[in-house]
């Protein structure tokens, strides 16, 4: 808490004895409380809500919902019943409160609509949900699988698609109970940021950005491509403060976002152009001599070829055309960020979803290094990190069952598998992109894939192609999900298993954007027969060693608690200046070293500098240099854009009643010149539709959005088929493959018409 | 925040009609001669019956019914609690009016009745003129009530006068008629140029059905029938009471309410 | 002037990120569509960016408060120490009056319990030494409390444009007004 609030607090209560206190006091005097003292007043709770009473037991639990912000949150239980939740307070970065999502966990929790039990559906899609007993859940499931094992001679029939739905550590135990069967299929690689990972890593060596709370240092910042107003709304609080400092704030972005409201300066940019406009303001930070030589000469390789090509092939008018911002507002901002130090640019995820996205942040990066801004305290190309993950992944190690066969082949990586490769038979697992979902589910043989489980993601509400996956799921003989809510998935799955929430199990999680780690400390007892992912594997193991002894490794009894504990270690220790996870207990607590990248010069890459010119990266099949490459062409009218909401997290908290009350319905976004044209006025039915699908929604008109795009938040409405990924098709951006095991996802290189419905 | 409020809809009216009535009465009464004391009874009786119809009414709009005694609690700054009590002691005249007046008329009771009754209208125009409805936050309310008393007292108390006070009672009916026209008509083109939510409220009104039934109905029929009849029918209160039925459910439906545009220009 | 709590609403820091509307909800569990605080975009002949300036706006615990004056059981009273207005559901009627009369709209009707309820400013949370959970949740601070006898009120605008203005009231409310970015268009459009 800050010390302002603090204060705040003390003159409010100018009564030295608290109200509590003076109650016990009076009820144990056996005084009637019917005295004009104000404070004296019944405040008793009404029946259908409640009031703050005081006497809470509190727990520790922390946010798994991956966003930049990954709040600590302290829960006030009563009776065995979570009544409310707040922000860590002793965290600088989340400071006692969390976002509209986070205050809604309780609703979540208590959600009426919540699955109880695992269920049975007769007929996918058709509603038709039987109750079944865990125990007959496991005996399907397992009968299932071992058929697998006997038609194809391995597990690799046995599909999993997995990804952000929950962070918590212990959940990499759904990994660790795949490998336990065996070698089986996964889905690999990320929607969210691989192209920009794979930049960071060809110029730096590691994708590792300050502490953001360094922030305030910064005399000028660019938001680029990133709207933390909405998807990082603590971190909003350090651009502020150093906006009071005096720094300027621009944001670069094709939409006028809440972001674009609060910059000094907002540039709307035409889409996918980034790459351009950063090389623009490179060309006049050369031209006006504003490189910093000495930065660039010891740190750095490759730059002269790299001048050269900026002298050769970029102009600040070529730069203003390709991506619509004027010539003077790129040389005057060029200088402005060349001359006023430490400037940072923070290169937001949606920038890179695009076929040349990695290209672009490769020439963000080049910009921030050429002025020197690399490896200094409120400097720095800011994109995320991964250093405060170094767990064990106990959860998610896990032997192979003796004899089991697999894939001959490489398999790829994703970001967050920290394992190393054990030694032993060639076999692996069968990799297929997750971002291509649909097509790899329908193509695959050899075995095809015959079972599917999903855990931690909704493919239905947010894979792309959808009509190509639900497709896909009808080739599937079964499809078990794990989930809390009857979402678009669930409804198209065989058998749904009620998974807990993050006040139901124990785990430990940490961010990719700050640098605080939190305990999650089971704060409830599982609500009817919800089982953490633990368990769950825990339950399948039992039943699989009953049919057929030895075909499951995974340990049979399981504690969440004790399989947290499992994934400290002394690295993680020192990291943070912990004795015990215990500590965690009184708070989240913030790593000591790693904050600032970069600072020594000794860079990740083959060079040990930073490369402007990178050989690897021309061996990966793109440009050695940050050289512009094309945006995707339009195949269609209007430019197309699905970004995140501030109101859910993907499928998540906006089925709630709660935020219904604040967000009930989906609108498409449009410029009030291109509805006009098509006659559409406010509030309208329309039809949004391209080769890919189509999505009929009511039209809300504004020039936020520019007249060549409509923008529609991607989200899970209840009892609404609303799903903007109707509309997205599954073509890859450009990088990805090398670091996060495969190439990303254009998400907003898509375009399409609109008309009146 | 715009509900058609049925039970303070029926509330209103027929406490202004009973109080009209009583009005009438006591004009008649000061005038003279009137009826005599038997069929004044029989009126006020009428009025007792109707104000207590109209107060079992304005019992369905509480959350719990149970607590409208406490109603009369805060004497001390609410319109509301003032129109409770008001309206109980006028009940309480009545009722002892009914009961005194078996042989002869006192006219001491039947003007303080009228006042009392004059003061509840008072209350009830300040208890719905609160800040929050910007075009009603005057004296419109009181003067729209008051054409109600003033509409439904006469056109009911044509059928309780003597043929001395009949033509008096005639010319207040008609008279109110014209001027309720002329108010109604008015006063909604007023408020568009008034602030926005007064604005919207005069057009809220002026596209209501309602409002323009209220109008034909209510004001311009019976002001026709009595020009062509040259006379004020004993059933005419009929129509003039479907009238200000409809008029009373536009003053709760479309009256606008300033919390409807927060974040817009007041 | 006596000790009158009330709230700071920065519209400049303030993001329209309705944490402070769900933090309320969280601590109350009100009613479905019943809303204590609630985050209003300030429309376009305000703030010419659609949906992008916003007053979070709940009860503003007036001086001279309307819903006290009109509720005929006495259901509010406002409390000496600190100003602030709150109701005793229990002596609610239900009647309505205080939810039409209240220009802001701070009242509201609980269908369930059939009485009127509304912002507390929290304060079972004020007298246990905590801040109202709106003002403790908001991630930019942009939801403050203030004491209005003691606070430099300096630049605060006392009516905002957006917010209904009723001096006769003196709603315990001071603003901040948002401002608006250079705003660069493609040139290509």
């Amino acid at each position: 808490m800050t010390q302002w609030k603090k204060n705040e607090i003390e003159k409010a209560m100018d009564c030295p004895m608290t109200r509590r206190r003076f109650m016990k006091w009076l009820t144990a005097a056996g005084v009637a409380t019917a005295m004009p003292c104000s404070f004296l007043r019944s405040q008793a709770a009404s029946a259908a809500g409640i009031v703050y009473e005081g006497g809470y037991e509190t727990f520790r639990n922390a946010c798994p919902r991956n966003c930049y912000d990954s709040c600590g949150i302290v829960t006030y239980v009563k009776d065995g019943v979570a009544q409310f939740v707040e922000g860590a307070p002793e965290s600088t970065f989340t400071n006692g409160g969390l976002c509209v999502k986070g205050h809604s966990y309780i609703r979540q929790q208590y959600s009426p609509d919540r699955i109880k039990y695992p269920m049975i559906q007769q007929g996918r899609g058709s509603g038709n949900w039987k109750r079944i007993s865990w125990e007959e859940a496991m005996t399907r499931i397992s009968e299932k699988l071992i058929e697998i094992n006997e038609k194809d001679g391995s597990m690799l029939g046995l599909a999993l698609t997995k990804y952000s739905g929950n962070f918590g550590i212990t959940n990499y135990g759904v990994e660790g109970m795949f490998s336990s069967l065996g070698y089986t299929t996964r889905m690999v690689g990320t929607p969210c940021w691989p192209a920009g990972i794979d930049a960071q890593n060809y110029d730096m060596g590691n994708m590792w950005c300050n502490d953001p709370e360094d922030m305030v240092n910064a005399r000028y910042i660019i938001l680029w491509g990133v709207n933390p107003a909405w998807c990082s709304v603590h971190t909003m609080k350090y651009i502020y403060e150093a906006k009071k400092r005096g720094a300027k704030v621009l944001c670069i972005d094709p939409v006028l976002t809440q972001t674009a409201a609060k910059a000094d300066e907002y540039w709307q940019t035409k889409t996918s152009e980034d790459g351009a406009l950063a090389l623009g303001m490179a060309r006049h930070i050369l031209d006006k001599g504003l490189v910093d030589q000495d930065w660039v000469a010891n740190n750095s390789v490759g730059f002269n070829e790299f001048a050269d090509y900026l002298r050769k092939e970029v102009t600040v008018e070529w730069a203003a055309e390709k991506s619509g911002v004027p010539a003077d507002r790129i040389t005057q901002v060029a200088e402005e960020f060349a001359t006023n130090n430490p400037a940072t640019i923070w290169i937001g995820y949606g920038m890179q979803r695009h076929v040349n996205g990695g290209a672009s942040v490769r020439a963000i990066d080049a910009l921030v290094a050429m002025t020197g801004n690399v490896g200094k305290v409120g400097g720095g190309a800011r994109y995320g990190h991964l250093m405060t993950w170094g767990f064990n992944y106990h959860a998610m190690i896990q032997q192979t069952p003796k004899g089991a066969k697999g894939y001959l082949g490489p398999a790829a990586k994703g970001e967050f598998d920290f394992t190393k490769k054990a030694d032993g038979p060639s076999y692996s697992n069968r990799t297929f992109n997750i971002n291509k979902t649909a097509r790899e589910l329908l193509n695959a043989t050899d075995p095809p894939v015959r079972a599917l489980w999903v855990s931690c993601k909704n493919p239905l509400s947010q894979d792309f192609d959808r009509n190509k996956l639900v497709e896909a799921f009808k080739k599937m003989e079964m499809v078990v999900v794990v989930d809390q809510f009857f979402n678009q998935t669930v409804e198209q799955a065989d058998i749904v298993l009620p998974v807990t929430t993050l006040f139901e199990e124990w785990t430990v999680n940490v961010g990719y954007w700050h640098y605080w780690l939190s305990i999650n400390e089971q704060s409830v007892k599982p609500l009817h027969e919800a089982k953490s992912n633990i368990e769950i594997a825990a339950a399948l193991s039992k039943k699989m060693n009953e049919l057929k002894p030895g075909s499951c490794t995974f340990p049979t009894d399981t504690d969440t608690k004790e399989w947290m504990s499992k994934e400290f270690n002394k690295g993680i220790y020192d990291l943070f200046g912990l004795n015990s996870w215990e500590d965690l207990k009184k708070g989240m607590h913030k790593a000591k070293t790693n904050l600032l990248p970069w600072a020594d010069g000794k860079f990740g890459t083959p060079s040990g500098k930073y490369e402007f010119k990178s050989d690897l990266c021309s061996k990966h099949g793109f440009n050695a240099l940050p050289r512009y490459v094309e945006g995707r062409k339009p195949y269609d009218k209007l430019r197309l854009l699905t970004p995140h909401t501030k109101f859910g997290l993907h499928s998540q908290f906006i089925n709630l009643d709660w935020m219904e009350d604040f967000n009930p319905q989906p609108y498409v976004y449009m410029n009030p010149g291109t509805a006009r044209s098509r006659n559409i006025a406010e509030g309208d039915m329309v039809i949004v539709k391209n080769k890919t699908g189509k999505v009929t929604i009511a039209a809300s008109l504004t020039d936020n959005v520019p007249m060549d795009a409509v923008l529609m938040y991607e989200a899970w409405f209840k009892n609404n088929d609303y799903n903007c990924q109707n509309l997205v098709d599954d073509t890859s951006a450009d990088m990805g493959g090398y670091k996060a095991g495969a190439p990303g996802v254009a998400i907003h290189s898509q375009f399409a018409d609109v008309v009146k419905a | 925040m715009n509900t058609y409020e049925t039970p303070l809809i029926l509330f209103t009216v027929l406490s202004q009609l009973s109080i009209g009535l009583v009005a009438m009465s006591t004009l008649r009464q000061i005038a003279g001669p009137d009826i005599e004391p038997n069929k004044l009874r029989m009126e006020w009786l009428v009025a007792g019956g109707v104000l207590l119809a109209g107060m079992i009414a304005s019992i369905f709009h509480l959350g719990h019914p149970g607590g409208m005694v406490q109603a009369i609690t805060n004497l001390g700054s609410a319109w509301l609690s003032r129109e409770a009590l008001g309206t109980g002691v006028f009940l309480a005249l009545l009722v002892a009016g009914v009961i005194i007046m078996r042989e002869k008329t006192s006219l001491g009771l039947i003007v303080v009745t009228a006042l009392v009754g004059l003061l509840v209208i008072f209350s009830m125009g300040m208890t719905y003129s609160p800040p929050s409805f910007p075009a009603m936050n005057n004296v419109l309310p009181f003067v729209f009530f008051f054409i109600t008393a003033m509409l439904l007292g006469a056109s009911v108390g044509v059928l309780f006068s003597s043929d001395t006070t009949l033509p008096m009672v005639s010319r207040i009916l008609t008279v109110s008629l014209i001027v309720g026209l002329v108010v109604y008509l008015i006063v909604p083109c007023i408020w568009l140029s008034g602030g926005e939510i007064m604005r919207q409220t005069g057009e809220q009104w002026l596209a209501s059905p309602l409002y323009w039934g209220r109008i034909v109905i209510g004001l311009a029929l019976p002001l026709a029938i009595i020009w062509t009849l040259k006379k004020t029918p004993g059933w005419l209160w009929v129509i003039i009471l479907v009238g200000e039925l409809l008029g009373r459910a536009v003053f709760f439906a479309n009256t606008v309410h300033t919390a409807t545009n927060m974040g817009g220009i007041y | 002037m006596t000790k009158q709590l009330g709230f700071f609403v920065d519209s400049e820091r303030c993001i329209g990120c309705f944490t402070c509307a769900m933090a309320c909800k969280n601590q109350y569990h009100q009613e479905k569509g019943v809303v204590w605080r609630k985050v209003y975009p300030l429309k376009e002949e305000i703030y010419p960016h659609k949906e992008r300036a916003f007053y979070s706006l709940a009860c503003n615990h007036c001086e001279n408060p309307t819903c006290l004056n009109v509720c005929p059981v006495k259901a509010y009273y406002k409390r000496e120490k600190d100003g602030l207005v709150v109701h005793e559901q229990e002596k609610c009627i239900g009647c309505g009056n205080c939810i039409r009369s209240c220009p802001y709209g701070a009242p509201q009707y609980n269908p369930v319990l059939k009485k009127a309820e509304k912002c507390s400013f929290c304060h079972q949370r004020i007298d246990d030494g905590r801040l109202p959970i709106c003002v403790l949740s908001c991630p930019v601070d942009a939801i403050q409390m203030i004491d209005l006898a003691e606070v430099d009120t300096t630049g605060m605008v006392r009516f905002a444009p957006g917010f209904p203005k009723q001096p006769s009231l003196n709603p315990s409310v001071r603003f901040r007004l948002p401002k608006l970015p250079v705003v660069v268009r493609r040139e290509d459009l």
